[in-house]
């Protein structure tokens, strides 16, 4: 029956649709170097059959096909997570939505664009851009994350500080349900649009959502070094919470600093200390009054160092290249952590204090992303040619979860990887709430499974934690992470 | 990486292994953008470079993987967008060389060799009549080789042996002759650039072919070169420069010679009733950096409008004809021809300009099948309507 069923798949997308070994390899992963010792025991990853429908009804067919023969199907588009989101764990269907490209409506009256789900953040602002108009909110990944994407994982990054998460900024969207059921919903529908934000793809597939949107607006632009983190993280709360709210509250703790400067990426040439970096967007009297908030919080402080304007502007051109520390590795691992702002002084400090109990360099940057939340990631340079070695150091991103969690906070964002914390990230109700909902609207589990809901037998929080703190126990003995 | 911020290339291993396979690149490269599948992709094709060469995955190198390592136009998109810094059209490039050294490469970059090998040039005719395209001069003796001038012209290939092309390097010679350029060819004794080698992974073979023309430079006692085809001035430009240590070598595309003669006021220009686009020829602008010298001339003829098209600069998308893909994958290249047409037929200009034999070949072809009223010149072609 399934063989059948993904025969007539593959029979009626001809070329958009393929079941070659070489192909469907590259559909089994993400950003996340993850050793086949570890995943191919556990999870079939391999899809059967990769299709890349070119729209709505087609997106409908393969899900009503794939439904009837009780095949997984696993949507994907720019597959730009380290969670296994759009990797499927139990073969099947991985659906490729790159096809479902371009705005399909603008709207200046209400200040909406209608933008189909595999367009990347980028190609939505540049269409804006030159209408005069931007996005309010994007990912700090936007080059490659597409539209449907962000709305399905958490939705925080640049400009959510002041625009609110990307679900507060959705006024609708088409989705597809497991069935193969065509939805458009809103905040006033059954079920409403909240349920499919942050769902991970395992409640549908969002073809199209329609968006707020912004007239572009003149920005300026801080980078300030501090010579240490608490004073740095007291100026980030005062500036966060100051009248003028910052359109972005990027930092980057010491660590990382050196790390950028050992690869000659500092802005300015900065060596040590660490760095806020401040950009605000809005009319010329609100950015003469944000330039008068960061004067007045400089003027006389020795611990600040503000630095040119044009090394700012040139940080900013920089937003989407965090990636660019991995030059230093070449590989790395870490945690991004949903914390508290106000903890982040004391989760830096903790991290500080395993850096030396481990011996490694764990480099931490963020974003403010609400006016109580930051996401940071913490990470570290491996080496994953040494296999060994690389999978005993994946209990040290436990150790950066344990220190996040000590501070209110959980990882960012659920996929395969991090269900082995769900019971960090959800509270009892909620997730017996989000089951529910999974429940009513994919009775047979054949969307996205695996994700999010409840974590393999053998990465149970139980099993998976005592294993993972025998391995970082290890490593603390030898005095050896990272990738010495 | 951009052309202005240097390579930071290590080894193909390394670089594979830190690639973090964000697929910022799929965005930006025009072979994704037609073909759609992950492995069409620069991040699809680094993860599986890493599994063979730095996980040792021999098998893994496939006809497939050969294959799309050949559907690249070693444009660059890649590198400038990548958030790791990597130098990917070095990468391509050594890729292309582990896969000729495997003997695995395409039938059709070993024939390219074959012929460059044979001839010195990538046409079929002898290296001899190099200087063919001269006998529709007024004065054809004027470029044969002579010791001493100050400019050398490097004809290329393209322009040197195929009639469409040979307009460009009559039209370069009637500029310098109205403008009393001293300037001298190396006529058969210019050989290929070798950038057709190098872009078929046989690097080691075009290094004699560096040698050569580095050799009769000098021996010509040229210290300006200047270059019309955008490829063999990267060669010139970025890499010859281990035969040309110690000497003293002006490389220059025929843009910055050409904008500096409208500086200096050596040429006048009257006026042009157009509206003008440029193509930016990857090998000229992201991959060498220079976009003004052209936008210069442009801009400096009285009566043309200039407009830029959507994707320009740095940004600028490829006209499907570079990296060699033309002659593995025809079909493929003359696709991504057709969306750089899109943009200029948005852009509404009357003429489209490049500084690429290639690029206008390419673009040639593709406005011709759109049907679209727009005429492709190179930037020499425009100056010398312009000149009347």
């Amino acid at each position: 029956m399934k063989a059948e069923v993904l025969d007539e798949i593959k029979r009626k997308y001809g070329d958009r649709a393929t079941d070659t070994p070489f192909e469907r390899s590259l559909y089994s992963r993400d950003l996340a170097p993850v050793p086949a010792l570890l995943v191919d025991p556990l999870f079939n990853t391999m899809p059967d059959l990769v299709v890349r429908p070119a729209n709505v009804e087609e997106v409908a067919e393969i899900l009503r096909t794939a439904w009837a023969g009780n095949i997984p199907v696993t949507p994907r588009a720019g597959a730009s997570t380290v969670y296994f989101d759009s990797v499927p764990v139990k073969g099947g269907v991985v659906m490729d939505l790159n096809l479902l490209r371009g705005v399909v409506g603008l709207d200046e009256e209400r200040m909406t664009v209608t933008v189909q789900a595999g367009t990347t953040w980028s190609e939505l602002d540049d269409y804006l851009n030159r209408r005069g108009l931007t996005v309010k909110s994007y990912p700090s990944s936007a080059p490659v994350a597409s539209i449907g994407g962000w709305f399905c994982m958490m939705g925080y990054g640049i400009g959510s500080l002041k625009y609110g998460s990307l679900l507060s900024q959705v006024r609708a969207a088409e989705v597809v349900l497991a069935t193969g059921e065509v939805r458009v919903v809103t905040r006033d529908t059954d079920p409403p649009l909240s349920w499919f934000a942050a769902s991970e793809g395992t409640l549908g597939i969002v073809t199209w959502l329609e968006l707020e949107v912004r007239r572009l607006s003149p920005m300026k632009h801080f980078l300030i070094q501090f010579t240490n983190v608490p004073e740095m993280t007291r100026v980030l709360t005062e500036l966060k919470d100051a009248s003028v709210t910052p359109y972005n509250l990027h930092f980057a703790d010491p660590a990382c600093v050196r790390a950028m400067h050992d690869l000659g990426l500092t802005p300015g040439d900065v060596q040590d200390g660490c760095i806020l970096e401040i950009d605000y967007e809005g009319t010329d009297r609100e950015l003469a009054q944000a330039e008068d908030i960061i004067r007045t919080m400089a003027a006389g402080n020795k611990s600040i160092n503000m630095l040119p304007n044009e090394v700012a502007e040139m940080e900013w051109k920089e937003r989407f290249k965090a990636l660019r520390l991995k030059r230093g590795g070449p590989a790395v691992l870490g945690g991004e952590v949903w914390l508290p702002a106000d903890e982040l002084a004391g989760y830096l400090a903790d991290i500080n204090k395993m850096s030396l109990r481990y011996g490694i360099d764990l480099i931490s940057y963020g974003h403010v992303v609400t006016p109580e939340h930051a996401t940071v990631m913490t990470m570290f340079y491996t080496d994953e040619t040494k296999t060994l070695k690389y999978i005993f150091n994946l209990s040290l991103v436990k150790k950066i979860h344990d220190i996040g969690y000590r501070h209110h906070g959980c990882p960012y964002g659920v996929g395969l990887w991090n269900t082995p914390y769900i019971d960090r990230i959800f509270s009892r109700k909620r997730l017996a709430g989000l089951r529910e909902r999974k429940k009513t609207l994919d009775p047979r589990g054949t969307m996205n499974p695996g994700k999010v809901y409840r974590s393999p037998l053998l990465m149970n929080p139980y099993i998976f934690g005592m294993g993972m703190d025998v391995m970082a126990g290890i490593l603390r003995a030898a005095g050896r992470g990272g990738s010495g | 990486m951009s052309a202005e911020q240097g390579s930071r290339f290590t080894t193909l291993e390394n670089e594979a292994l830190i690639c973090g396979r964000c697929g910022y690149c799929r965005s930006s490269c025009p072979v994704y953008r037609v073909i759609g599948w992950e492995s069409a992709s620069p991040r699809g094709k680094i993860s599986m470079a890493k599994d063979i060469f730095a996980k040792g995955r021999k098998d893994g190198l496939s006809d497939e993987f050969v294959q799309r390592v050949a559907q690249c136009t070693l444009c660059g998109a890649c590198s400038s967008i990548c958030s790791t810094g990597i130098d990917t059209r070095t990468l391509w490039l050594e890729l292309r060389k582990r896969i000729a050294q495997s003997g695995k490469g395409p039938k059709t970059y070993d024939d390219i060799r074959n012929t460059l090998l044979v001839n010195r040039n990538i046409s079929t005719f002898s290296n001899d009549d190099r200087l063919e395209w001269a006998q529709d001069l007024d004065d054809p003796e004027v470029v044969e080789p002579r010791a001493g001038a100050e400019v050398g012209y490097f004809v290329g290939c393209v322009s040197s042996f195929f009639p469409q092309a040979a307009q460009i390097s009559l039209a370069i010679a009637e500029i310098f002759g109205e403008a009393g350029v001293d300037f001298t060819t190396m006529g058969g004794e210019e050989w290929c650039c070798g950038f057709p080698l190098i872009s078929s992974g046989f690097a080691d073979d075009a290094r004699e072919f560096t040698k050569h023309n580095v050799d009769k430079i000098k021996e010509l006692g040229i210290h300006t070169l200047v270059a019309s085809c955008a490829s063999c001035y990267h060669v010139w430009k970025h890499e010859s420069q281990a035969e040309l240590a110690g000497y003293d070598l002006e490389v220059l595309h025929t843009t910055e010679y050409l904008a500096r003669l409208v500086e200096e006021k050596g040429i006048e220009l009257d006026e042009l009733d157009e509206v003008v686009t440029y193509h930016d020829p990857c090998d000229l602008g992201r991959n060498s950096g220079v976009y003004d010298a052209p936008r210069k001339i442009i801009t400096s003829i009285p009566g043309v409008r200039f407009v830029e098209l959507a994707h320009n600069r740095s940004d600028s998308l490829c006209c499907g004809g570079g990296g060699n893909l033309q002659s593995v994958d025809p079909e493929l290249a003359a696709t991504i021809a057709q969306l750089r047409v899109e943009e200029i037929k948005e852009s509404g200009a009357t003429i489209v300009v490049s500084a690429c034999q290639q690029c206008e070949q390419m673009l040639s072809t593709a406005i011709r099948s759109a049907g679209l009223p727009v005429r492709v010149m190179d930037i020499s072609q425009l100056i010398l309507e312009a000149m009347g």
